[in-house]
């Protein structure tokens, strides 16, 4: 049961161009490695432009967009175009379907972002792993409480992806740029914490230490999650006739 | 064998009211759920099916609530009205896909059972995407049935299927109903009605307006005055002619036409063509004014 219902979320997802568009999006950070290495100086300076490439493009804008995208597409395709009919009529608690969904979009984002950040890591930085690894394992982590948001948003509202670009866009990238208050429930500071405490500040600085940011990164996955469970559970079908 | 019930339902969104206190239970056997477009019917199957919570009243499959119960499904096969499906799968991977969601034990088997039932065969192996209006009506229908439920929910299972793929899912769901299922599928078609259920539910703006055998409804629907509009090469002469055949109730000229009500609809259609004959008229135009099923329905209620 649960393996057909993570297949068909797969073969869903993959099904999209927008997905599969979101893979050239990773290609472009590793590209970008590329490019740098090819016409570097000192290793220095190369730890230092990697650092922030991981950041300010890895764990800035690849993560979220793809997150975003997969994230509210995992169960909100399913319930713009009606096929969702097909799971609720099925004897599955609605828990197992957010968990698998919420299983999958991880996987999905974790392949399409980790593998990209920890391959430009390795390649801009000359061969050292570290970088690569910390914001690596920080975007495996952040891939996991963005989808868990981005999949509860689209069970709250038919339009998660226009707010959850908002979000991204809005809220991390300019409110919390101008006031740090408001840095603790920005999902991109989370995972800049832990890219920090895995890398030795390697990068972008995060506002928040690691403690903090795992804390409240975890409590916002939970409660992401449950607010999922108790929104698919409560989930209505109209029809279109009436 | 299962009973669906439901007691003093209403559904209602914001200030409209889709569904009005409505009662009345289903048992073994083929009910058809007849009423005009947007008269309530999905609302009333959504309830049924527990995609849908009533805003006041209970609905029930035996002694569960459908509502927030997905063990109910178990019992039942829901056929959804809208066409979308998983496009990217071939009609075998959804069929059998349905019977893996719905924890049945040899999948592979029952999906092969449930695709030659609504004989898809030939096509089970293309994608969906790929399917006509009526192939995918008879995929939906195989991911319904394919873990033998007791109970069987369809929304308009009709549309789009040509004349022969209508009749054979009459026969498919005239075989279940004889073997104790209950089976309750829409229409706004009153001729599908009639052919497969002797039990039928009529909803009209959101009100069950009639229920229980079809010939009876039937004949209520019949007994009830017709109009046709006529037109001929002299409707005076018509008009005399016609006042003299007993089936006529009344005869108005208005409008450069010829309005006839009548008590007895086939008389009449019968003795129109004889009555212009002797009276030396060509009819030009004969036409029933208000046969839609919302004038039927109508109709109905006021009753």
């Amino acid at each position: 049961m649960i393996s057909t219902l993570a297949s068909l979320t797969f073969r869903a997802l993959l099904n999209r161009r927008r997905t599969l568009l979101l893979g050239l999006l990773g290609g472009v950070i590793v590209v970008v490695a590329v490019v740098y290495r090819l016409s570097a100086s000192a290793d220095a300076e190369a730890l230092d432009f990697t650092g922030r490439l991981l950041a300010n493009f890895g764990v800035a804008v690849l993560l979220p967009l793809v997150a975003v995208i997969v994230g509210t597409a995992a169960l909100g395709s399913e319930l713009d175009d009606g096929t969702i009919v097909y799971l609720l009529a099925k004897p599955i608690p609605r828990s197992v379907i957010v968990f698998v969904k919420l299983a999958v979009a991880w996987l999905v984002t974790a392949l399409l972002v980790t593998l990209p950040i920890l391959l430009a890591g390795v390649i801009g930085s000359g061969g050292d792993p570290g970088l690569g690894i910390g914001y690596g394992l920080a975007a495996l982590l952040g891939a996991l409480e963005y989808t868990a948001v981005f999949l509860a948003l689209s069970l709250v509202t038919s339009r998660a992806l226009v707010i959850g670009l908002a979000y991204v866009v809005v809220w991390e990238g300019v409110v919390a740029g101008l006031f740090a208050g408001t840095r603790i429930v920005s999902i991109r500071q989370h995972v800049l914490a832990v890219a920090d405490a895995l890398t030795g500040d390697g990068g972008v600085a995060s506002e928040l230490d690691l403690r903090t940011g795992l804390l409240v990164g975890g409590i916002v996955t939970i409660a992401a999650i449950v607010l999922a469970v108790q929104r698919l559970s409560t989930v209505e079908l109209r029809g279109e006739t009436g | 064998m299962s009973t669906l019930s439901l007691t003093g339902v209403s559904r209602w969104y914001g200030n409209v009211v889709a569904v009005n206190d409505v009662t009345f239970k289903v048992g073994p056997g083929i009910t058809g759920l007849l009423g005009p477009n947007g008269a309530g019917k999905t609302t009333l199957l959504h309830m049924m099916a527990g995609f849908l919570a009533p805003s006041a009243g209970e609905v029930r499959l035996d002694a569960t609530h459908t509502w927030r119960h997905p063990e109910v499904y178990r019992q039942i096969g829901f056929v959804p009205e809208r066409e979308a499906v998983y496009s990217f799968l071939t009609g075998r991977q959804f069929v059998l896909a349905s019977a893996r969601l719905s924890g049945v034990p040899d999948a592979e088997a029952a999906a092969g059972r449930a695709i030659d039932m609504v004989e898809l065969r030939d096509a089970a192996d293309r994608a969906i995407g790929g399917y006509s209006k009526g192939m995918r009506q008879r995929a939906k229908v195989a991911a319904a049935l394919v873990h033998d439920p007791p109970t069987l929910i369809l929304d308009e299972p009709f549309n789009g299927m040509d004349p022969r793929q209508r009749l054979s899912m009459m026969g498919l769901l005239r075989a279940m109903a004889a073997d104790g299922r209950t089976i309750l599928f829409s229409s706004h078609i009153l001729e599908e009605v009639e052919r497969l259920s002797d039990r039928v539910l009529v909803v009209v703006a959101g009100r069950l307006a009639a229920s229980g055998d079809f010939r009876r409804i039937r004949r209520l629907m019949t007994d009830r005055p017709h109009r046709f509009t006529l037109r001929s090469s002299d409707d005076r002469r018509l008009a005399r002619e016609l006042l003299a055949a007993p089936e006529v109730e009344a005869i108005e000229l208005r409008d450069g036409m010829l309005s006839v009500r009548t008590g007895d609809y086939g008389a009449l259609t019968r003795s129109v063509a004889p009555a212009a004959q002797r009276a030396g008229v060509s009819l030009l135009e004969l036409r029933p004014a208000d046969e839609s099923l919302e004038s039927v329905f109508s109709y109905l209620v006021r009753r």
